[in-house]
């Protein structure tokens, strides 16, 4: 009997049950995400697969008039002015998102402790990011305007002089990019927020026993914990100021001469006010490619960031 | 079409978190590339309306689209009304935003869906919606139009345009009407009746009078729109016009860079010291604001600022002080015209009806109706100079005289790119005076010779459009 038993193979109770193709928990996560994914494709993908075949289209005022093979794109390679926009939103992105950021963190440590009125001053520092662009842009013009707004009496009174900053080429840059500020700090002062309040407290506390300063614990323990999670908030807003439009239209349609001419802004003006659409999109596709990089590299950023945490 | 693959490896989680990445990365430009997109289609699919339908005797209901401006509100709120009224046709006005009306219509012509029977358009549409066949010939509709109608603004609706310049593939087509003028809006010189005992007649005129009397930032002498774009162009063009310049030569080649276009640009840096320093800024709400505070001697503008606000207690403080004129002239006056205008879509469902419809807003009786109930810039000889009218609206005269000398913006689909060009010259131009306080003639040289190397090589780029 023994012997017996002991030649029988015993079953392998490790192993699972041999599965079906169809096996329905499966593809359950699966079929959950269709409805996701067609919206996706609908509203998203549809829309760029029409946008690259216009890329290869040729027209004439508004009419499609035969293929473009990659003329078009070779048109936008040659093209000064899109060279000189997409220079122009590298830096616009770079100086707002960088601001956002360091802004968004600070307020978040500010207000990250409860206090009497905290929540109400958290609220309002949300506010501006509840507003419509082209509201935010509408308010900032009256406000940078020269005649009625408070920007340049604010600065004579000050002693400076009226910066008149929508009619110079630098300072309506920068006066755009104030906007953006005022407009997405709190995007990246929530994310902060969430991600401050869930950061495990035990490794701060130990640091704290162990005599680490307050700046020490946050530049050598919280910072780090948050980085992944500030990443993800900086590649939001790294997508989403690439696009910037409305404010711009509102405010300068991209001037002083071309000072603030996003590519957003050229790009809509070739498509729809020049009805060079194969041109127009070609760009588009180009900045669609450009982004796609960044958020790859974003992302290898960010998980390199938190290996290292780990 | 693609089959799905069967290999369940394929579909991991590493995959679908992957294209949920790459979604993210579509969604960033997925708002500007739906919208490029969605003027891109040019199928023809439908049927254009039977040739029976022109035969029926006006009936049923029609649809008419607009872009949103004031100048359009009576004509929402009470002509499209009193046609119901008179006709028993009903109509259907839809309304939205410039950009959004340009690419909708556009896409109705194009695509023949039939949504809407007349089409309110911004007359420089006309090149490209009468090229494309976006629109109907009205001529070939058998449209009877009121010779009382202005000349000038009736030629907006002409394409090819009855005289200038010409795309060479229409050069040897007769001209046709295909749109019809509903108001004719032009610039006019407003002027403080404080400042200017008579209206000022030449450019020079306004610059003596504000060298003596201008005391900025209390009273300027002058206020003007310097946006990059159409703003700065269309402050620009009547200067142009007056000192003799073109926007575009009868053979196409740009007609600012010479001395006669120099000199307007210089005149207008000229006025600069005695202007708001935010000039580059300012757009008409900025500087017809500057007028109605009393701020501004001067200005020229559409007329949409006359009817709406300067003898409006909420908006002005020179209620009766500003008159008008047609636009001050150096060789000759220029004033630009911008008139509204209607055609008929490719596939309209009633064209009876529209082609009534358009008959009957350009009747005689109608628009001197139109002048007399708010001053609305009619397109009639006889509405404009009609005595009740005139006596209620003073600026009515100064219309007539401004749509009687103005000159059309180059009459080709390019044009809002040429403007681009331009403008964005005018405006750096206008930034690049301020800063260094003189300099005139270098600046103005130079950026006009800019714009015109860039229209120069834009047409180039497009021989065969232009010059075949």
């Amino acid at each position: 009997m023994t012997t017996e038993l002991a030649s029988t193979p015993a079953p392998d109770m490790s192993a699972s049950p041999p599965r079906r193709p169809w096996d329905f928990d499966r593809l359950l996560p699966y079929l959950l995400v269709i409805p996701a994914a067609l919206a996706l494709a609908l509203v998203s993908i549809y829309p760029i697969y029409e946008a690259i075949k216009a890329s290869f289209t040729k027209y004439l005022y508004g009419r499609p008039v035969g293929s473009a093979g990659f003329s078009n794109y070779i048109d936008v390679a040659h093209d000064p002015v899109f060279w000189q926009s997409m220079g122009t939103t590298v830096e616009f992105v770079l100086l707002a998102v960088t601001a956002e950021t360091v802004l968004g963190l600070a307020l978040a440590l500010l207000v990250i402790n409860e206090f009497k009125g905290v929540k109400f001053v958290r609220l309002s520092i949300l506010l501006p990011m509840t507003i419509a662009p082209v509201v935010v842009g509408v308010i900032w013009r009256l406000i940078y305007s020269s005649e009625t707004g408070f920007v340049d009496p604010l600065f004579v009174a000050l002693g400076l002089g009226a910066p008149r900053v929508l009619s110079h080429e630098t300072s309506a840059f920068v006066g755009l990019v104030v906007v953006d500020i005022w407009e997405w700090t709190p995007l990246l002062f929530l994310i902060a927020l969430a991600g401050l309040q869930s950061i495990p407290q035990e490794p701060l506390e130990a640091a704290a026993v162990d005599g680490a300063g307050p700046v020490r614990i946050f530049f050598q323990h919280t910072l780090p914990l948050l980085i992944p999670i500030l990443a993800v908030g900086v590649i939001l807003r790294l997508i989403d100021a690439i696009g910037t439009f409305d404010q711009i239209y509102v405010l300068t349609r991209g001037g002083p001469g071309t000072a603030t001419q996003l590519i957003s802004i050229y790009a809509y003006n070739t498509a729809f006010n020049f009805t060079d659409y194969g041109h127009g999109t070609a760009m588009l596709i180009a900045l669609l490619v450009f982004v796609s990089l960044l958020i790859l590299v974003a992302v290898a950023l960010m998980r390199r960031a938190a290996a290292r945490t780990s | 079409m693609n089959e799905i693959p069967e290999d369940p490896k394929t579909v991991s989680r590493r995959n679908v978190l992957r294209g949920v990445g790459y979604g993210a990365a579509f969604a960033a430009t997925a708002p500007i590339l739906a919208a490029c997109s969605s003027g891109t289609s040019g199928g023809t699919t439908s049927t254009s309306p039977s040739p029976g339908d022109t035969a029926n005797s006006p009936s049923g209901k029609i649809t008419i689209g607009s872009f949103q401006d004031p100048a359009m509100k009576p004509f929402r709120e009470v002509y499209v009304k009193k046609f119901t009224e008179q006709t028993g046709i009903q109509v259907d006005y839809q309304e939205t935003a410039y950009d959004t009306w340009y690419q909708n219509s556009k896409s109705d012509g194009l695509q023949k869906t039939g949504a809407y029977d007349i089409y309110v358009m911004d007359d420089n549409w006309v090149p490209e919606y009468a090229a494309g066949g976006i629109i109907q010939s009205l001529d070939k509709l058998g449209l009877k139009v009121n010779p009382n109608i202005l000349p000038k603004g009736l030629d907006q609706g002409y394409w090819p345009p009855r005289s200038g310049p010409k795309l060479a593939a229409f050069k040897d087509t007769p001209p046709e009407l295909f749109a019809l003028v509903i108001i004719d809006d032009v610039n006019m010189l407003y002027y403080n009746k404080n400042h200017f005992s008579t209206p000022p007649k030449t450019w020079d005129d306004i610059y003596t009078a504000m060298k003596s009397k201008a005391t900025p930032p209390n009273l300027y002498g002058w206020a003007a729109r310097g946006v990059k774009g159409n703003p700065s162009v269309m402050t620009y063009l009547p200067l142009l016009n007056s000192y003799g310049g073109n926007f575009a030569n009868d053979d196409w080649t740009p007609g600012f860079a010479g001395p006669e276009g120099v000199g307007a640009l210089e005149r207008l840096l000229s006025f600069l010291p005695y202007m708001s320093p935010s000039t580059p800024e300012m757009d008409t709400d900025q500087e017809t604001g500057l007028l109605l505070q009393g701020k501004a001697m001067a200005l020229t503008e559409y007329t949409g600022t006359a009817v709406s606000a300067v003898d409006n207690p909420d908006s002005s403080k020179v209620v009766g002080m500003i008159d008008f004129a047609t636009t001050p002239s150096q060789v000759k006056a220029g004033p630009a015209i911008g008139t509204f205008i209607c055609g008929i879509a490719s596939a309209a469902p009633n064209v009876p009806a529209a082609k009534a419809f358009l008959e009957w807003f350009t009747s005689d009786e109608i628009q001197t109706d139109f002048a007399r109930n708010g001053g609305s810039a009619a397109v009639t000889s006889t509405a404009l100079s009609d005595s009740e009218a005139v006596s209620k609206y003073r600026w009515l005269p100064a219309i007539a005289e401004s749509v009687n000398n103005a000159v059309p913006k180059p009459r080709t689909p390019d044009e809002p790119k040429f403007e681009d060009i331009l403008g964005t010259q005018i405006n750096l131009a206008v930034v690049e005076a301020l800063a260094q306080g003189g300099n005139y003639t270098q600046i103005a040289t130079a950026h006009l010779k800019t714009a015109a190397e860039q229209m120069q090589a834009m047409l180039d780029q497009n021989k065969s459009v232009y010059f075949g």
